[in-house]
């Protein structure tokens, strides 16, 4: 089959690779019908997620048909369609029980690099390093799918697959991110990063009840986007705009009830703290470039909710924890608990509430991957989500 | 009359053995490495009844199916079995007892004869909460730590090897099988990708879990 590979940093490769075969009694495998290119695709691209080997496939948000299951797969047969959740859980440990999926205990076959970082080891997930379990991704012809009888969500309806497809990840994330906003009625809730994450925050932030949404990044065609969904835009790219006052005018000075940091571990600063970052990383004395996270600990008014659905990996410099204790303000964050999401979030698009679609710009083929993982790096082309058809030979 | 009078859910102290890790209160810390002695303790806390575990890990011929570079297990007697690993080309046979054996609480066990000396015990302990069982490995083995420190060079130390076989044991007891991603596709690895799968210990083939295949 044909997979998009992983072969250093900056280097992806469209290959031919063997077909995956099933390997324990709750394998199934998917024909892919549609894969993405994710945001968090782009840290595996440039090399900021450590253990990554060459060879490995990539895509973590992908959909299909069932090809093939295990003998102990009872909820799923051949020719089912399905969205698989970018988290693999097992469905029986004392944290899938407590539904925080993204924590399995049993599906990182890597589990002790993980306890070497992080003290323990959250669930696997789709071609993303072999600390995250070394599982081969979806932007790929075919896919193996563990523990396919608890994740995979099945599509009864005829929804074209772009409407459902993001329900592997991006759609679930913005939600949880909202939710773990902890938005009341009325709130102001600022999103850093207007990316497919970012806008499905703030799409799940106005479905969750908050009044204003304040959407800052400074990409023209994300802040449009934004603001068709109902958004103000704070654009920080401009000269003579300061995200801080910005949220300050618009809050009546309060300052926003929630900020939700959906830019994550390489966030751009026109600051002097950008350019400290930039040497700090390129030391190797800090990892991750936090610039996004500083700024939404600084704005959020006393006793709110800063909520990170934006991926960091390592270390940070200069986290500025005296305000956020100065404050009194609530953190919450991590991998989404996908199984929560999928089954309540398809309602909200059968029923008409939303269709996730929106945020696509380019379709496709596998061939083409490589070149665009380019473009997505260097946002040229005014992408903002690239969608592939596996099977397709020229791009539509 | 105690100071403190209201603990609702407070446990009761556990039993002593040697794997435990409370002593009269204080925490017991593992014991150290040393005198030609290696020691591992670790624990795991698995979603299943003490007495389906405790016969899961007495069932020493099943032992190849969640324990690494376990090649056959062998019963010859009432206590006793016959042990063969393959690590690379060598083959590392020995015989063992056990030495303790309460069932739905502890196993200890040590080794009697043959190329590897080492001896261990198990306990299962109630968790509380209805969170399943606390299960506690203690495993010492007759080896300098020179030559532990060359087995995590070469392949997997066995302190790791006790600690992936526990992790092993307790997938296989929740789930019904071991997660695994060897024998996955994958592009043309290279040089770096293939001393990376080394470093990171996925040359040990993940134990089967199962004695059939998965279709």
């Amino acid at each position: 089959m044909k997979a998009v590979c992983w072969m250093g940093t900056s280097k992806v490769e469209t290959l031919n690779v063997a077909d995956p075969a099933l390997l324990n009694p709750h394998d199934a495998i998917i024909k892919v019908t549609r894969t993405a290119i994710c945001g968090s695709d782009l840290h595996l691209f440039d090399g900021f997620i450590p253990t990554m080997e060459a060879g490995d496939i990539l895509g973590h948000e992908f959909m299909g048909i069932v090809e093939e299951v295990g003998k102990e797969v009872t909820n799923l047969k051949r020719g089912d369609r399905v969205v698989v959740p970018f988290t693999i859980a097992c469905g029986n440990c004392l944290f899938c029980k407590k539904k925080i999926w993204a924590a399995c205990d049993n599906s990182n076959p890597n589990a002790h690099l993980m306890e070497a970082a992080y003290g323990y080891s959250g669930s696997g997930l789709f071609g993303y390093s072999h600390m995250m379990g070394g599982y081969a991704g979806g932007q790929a012809q075919y896919v193996r799918v563990p523990f396919a009888n608890i994740g995979p969500l099945k599509i009864e309806s005829d929804l074209p697959d772009e409407k459902v497809l993001f329900l592997s990840d991006i759609f679930p994330t913005g939600y949880m991110a909202a939710e773990n906003a902890q938005i009341q009625e009325g709130d102001t809730v600022a999103v850093w990063g207007c990316g497919p994450v970012g806008q499905f925050a703030i799409a799940s932030a106005f479905m969750l009840g908050a009044a204003r949404v304040i959407a800052i990044d400074r990409l023209p065609e994300r802040l449009e986007m934004a603001r068709s969904i109902g958004a103000v835009t704070v654009d920080f790219g401009e000269e003579d705009v300061s995200v801080l006052t910005a949220l300050k005018d618009l809050t009546g000075g309060t300052g926003p009830d929630a900020c939700i940091d959906a830019v994550g571990l390489e966030s751009h600063s026109r600051e002097l703290q950008g350019f400290y970052d930039r040497v700090k990383t390129a030391l190797m004395l800090e990892t991750d470039r936090p610039s996004v996270l500083r700024q939404a600990i600084q704005a959020v008014r006393k006793g709110g909710t800063v909520s990170i659905p934006g991926v960091y990996g390592g270390l940070l410099d200069k986290v500025p924890f005296g305000a956020a204790f100065g404050k009194g303000i609530t953190m919450k964050m991590g991998q989404t608990n996908m199984h929560n999401y999928m089954k309540p979030l398809l309602n909200r698009i059968e029923s008409g509430q939303i269709d996730p679609s929106y945020i696509i710009s380019h379709r496709i083929t596998l061939e083409e991957a490589p070149r665009m993982y380019e473009v997505w790096r260097d946002k040229k082309e005014s992408v903002t989500k690239i969608v592939i058809d596996p099977w397709a030979e020229i791009a539509a | 009359m105690n100071a403190l009078n209201e603990k609702p859910n407070a446990e009761v102290s556990p039993r002593q053995t040697e794997a435990s890790t409370i002593l009269d209160g204080r925490y017991v810390p593992p014991p150290k490495d040393g005198d030609g002695k290696i020691w591992i303790r670790t624990s795991a806390m698995v979603n299943a009844p003490a007495e389906e575990l405790y016969r899961m890990w007495r069932d020493v011929e099943s032992a190849p199916l969640w324990q690494e570079q376990i090649v056959s297990v062998m019963r010859t007697g009432e206590r006793t079995s016959h042990w063969v690993m393959q690590v690379n080309d060598e083959r590392v046979e020995w015989d063992s007892e056990v030495l303790k054996d309460e069932p739905g609480k502890r196993i200890a066990w040590h080794s009697i004869d043959g190329d590897s000396e080492n001896a261990g015990e198990v306990i299962f302990e109630r968790a509380t909460a209805d969170r399943g069982t606390m299960v506690t490995v203690l495993q010492e083995f007759k080896m300098s730590t020179l030559a532990s420190a060359w087995e995590t060079l070469t392949g997997r130390n066995p302190k790791q090897a006790v600690v992936e076989n526990l992790r092993h044991f307790k997938a296989l007891a929740e789930t019904g099988e071991i997660p695994r991603s060897q024998g996955q596709p994958h592009g043309p690895r290279g040089l770096v990708g293939k001393f990376k799968a080394s470093a990171y210990g996925e040359k040990i083939a993940t134990p089967s879990g199962v004695r059939s295949k998965a279709s």
